[in-house]
């Protein structure tokens, strides 16, 4: 058995469109796979999305504490990135296009996606934004910090 | 026993002139046979050693804290992830937490709470400090290691070793002049909390005007006494029309300091304008105007010299 986390935008399972953002998506889809075959879908909300920072942290534990072994990410941030990798959570980067929760989970499992070791844009890339989730690279605010403490 | 007198140089917005005028105000008192300490205390940009033509030394790193987990005293609660302040620590129920360095401010909550004892400090390299002397000034510099976000620490750092050095030796230095970063945030506010006389550079522009009203109210606030000084005044002809304004606002200058070649050449020559022993122009009008300036300034710190 194995739990892939995606994220995603709200609640509609394996038709959700995903989340481009990963710290800072609104959703985790998290989809359970048996045999090759899908047993189970779960939604649940990312409370770090409007975290000051340390989104990607949090978000990591998220999947961790939802069983997860695997992530599919579009854009990942280094705190995310170096999170997922802590705990030995392996990264497939999505081919682009708004593809849906049940689209990745099939090119997944017919080995088309590729794996990610490190992040593919710099901090705090997805912050700010509404749900647009449009692809494209990240705005690449790279070294943006975690803000300055008074 | 004599204590130095402390200025700090600031003014809120970027690139106003703010290390043209500390290097230069710290050579004046040097002319004059004082000794005198400068601290560039902008450890995100440090630059001031580029207009002395100084070179760095006495390299020292600037060591913070960061927490590490003792595996064998951990009962995975969970206490210190959820408490921490800027989610520097990854915790997965029934998982040891981990440590992620760049977002730790370093605020040891998790190692005072930790009910089983099983955080110890581990130290961090956040940045370095430096020392230099050039045109027999000395310098102090700090420098924040790149993606690092506690500037405040090396500007701590920077000021420890003043103290230091006030407290051993008093009479080392006459005058201690600090040049500050950009902006209004801790480490300037930290600056200028230790001077005695506060000199926020500006320019006549409505960028240089918003951001002097801002850098003055953070002054009034730590209750400084403070004179501006106009860089660049003969800027698009605003000048008097900008003088208006600041007397119109109670806001007293030491003098401005013209759009001049011979300031743009001793920055990249590396020697201060005011250095005795350069070639400069002792008519031009920056030359002139620097000296105006300082006259103000010994007369408004009450110097004898």
């Amino acid at each position: 058995m194995v739990i892939i986390g995606i994220p995603t935008f709200g609640n509609l399972g394996l038709k959700e469109v995903m989340n481009n953002r990963f710290g800072r998506c609104a959703s985790f889809t998290f989809v359970t796979i048996e045999n090759n075959e899908i047993v189970e879908v779960k939604s649940v909300a990312n409370d770090a999305a409007g975290a000051m920072g340390g989104a990607g942290i949090q978000a990591a534990q998220i999947i961790g504490n939802n069983g997860a072994t695997e992530v599919i990410v579009g854009n990942l941030g280094p705190n995310a990135s170096n999170s997922l990798n802590a705990v030995n959570i392996k990264i497939y980067q999505s081919q682009g296009g708004s593809l849906t929760v049940k689209e990745l989970i099939d090119l997944r499992l017919s080995g088309k996606l590729q794996v990610l070791t490190a992040s593919n844009v710099g901090a705090h890339a997805g912050m700010g934004g509404g749900r647009g989730g449009g692809m494209g690279g990240g705005r690449g605010m790279g070294g943006g910090g975690q803000g300055r403490q008074f | 026993m004599v204590e130095p007198k402390i200025f700090c140089v600031t003014g809120g917005k970027g690139g106003t002139g703010k290390t043209l005028v500390a290097v230069n105000l710290a050579i004046m008192f040097k002319n004059r046979g004082y000794k005198v300490l400068l601290i560039d205390g902008d450890v995100e940009n440090p630059n001031t050693f580029l207009l002395l033509n100084a070179k760095l030394k006495n390299k020292t790193e600037v060591l913070y804290f960061l927490p590490k987990i003792i595996e064998e005293k951990c009962t995975k609660c969970g206490l210190c992830a959820e408490n921490c302040e800027t989610h520097a620590l990854l915790y997965i129920k029934d998982s040891y937490p981990i440590p992620i360095s760049t977002v730790c401010s370093g605020c040891k909550l998790c190692y005072k709470i930790c009910p089983t004892d099983a955080i110890e400090p581990d130290l961090k390299v956040i940045g370095w400090t430096y020392t230099a002397s050039a045109f027999n000034i000395d310098l102090f510099l700090g420098e924040l290691k790149p993606a690092e976000a506690r500037s405040a620490v090396i500007v701590n750092k920077l000021m420890e070793n003043l103290e230091n050095i006030i407290k051993t030796e008093p009479e080392k230095y006459d005058i201690v002049i600090l040049d500050t970063a950009p902006g209004a945030h801790c480490d300037v506010e930290e600056l200028i909390n230790s001077a005695d006389f506060v000199v926020p550079v500006t320019e006549p522009t409505r960028f240089g005007k918003v951001d002097l009203l801002r850098i003055i109210e953070l002054i009034d606030l730590l209750k400084r006494k403070y004179k501006a000084i106009v860089n660049r005044s003969s800027l698009l002809g605003y000048k008097e029309k900008f003088l208006k304004e600041l007397e119109e606002k109670d806001i007293e200058i030491l003098g401005d300091i013209p759009l001049d070649e011979e300031i743009v050449s001793s920055y990249c020559q590396g020697i201060p304008l005011m250095e005795e022993s350069s070639k400069f122009d002792r008519d031009g009008a920056g030359y002139k105007s620097f000296e105006k300036i300082f006259e103000n300034l010994i007369k408004w710190g009450g110097f004898s010299k």
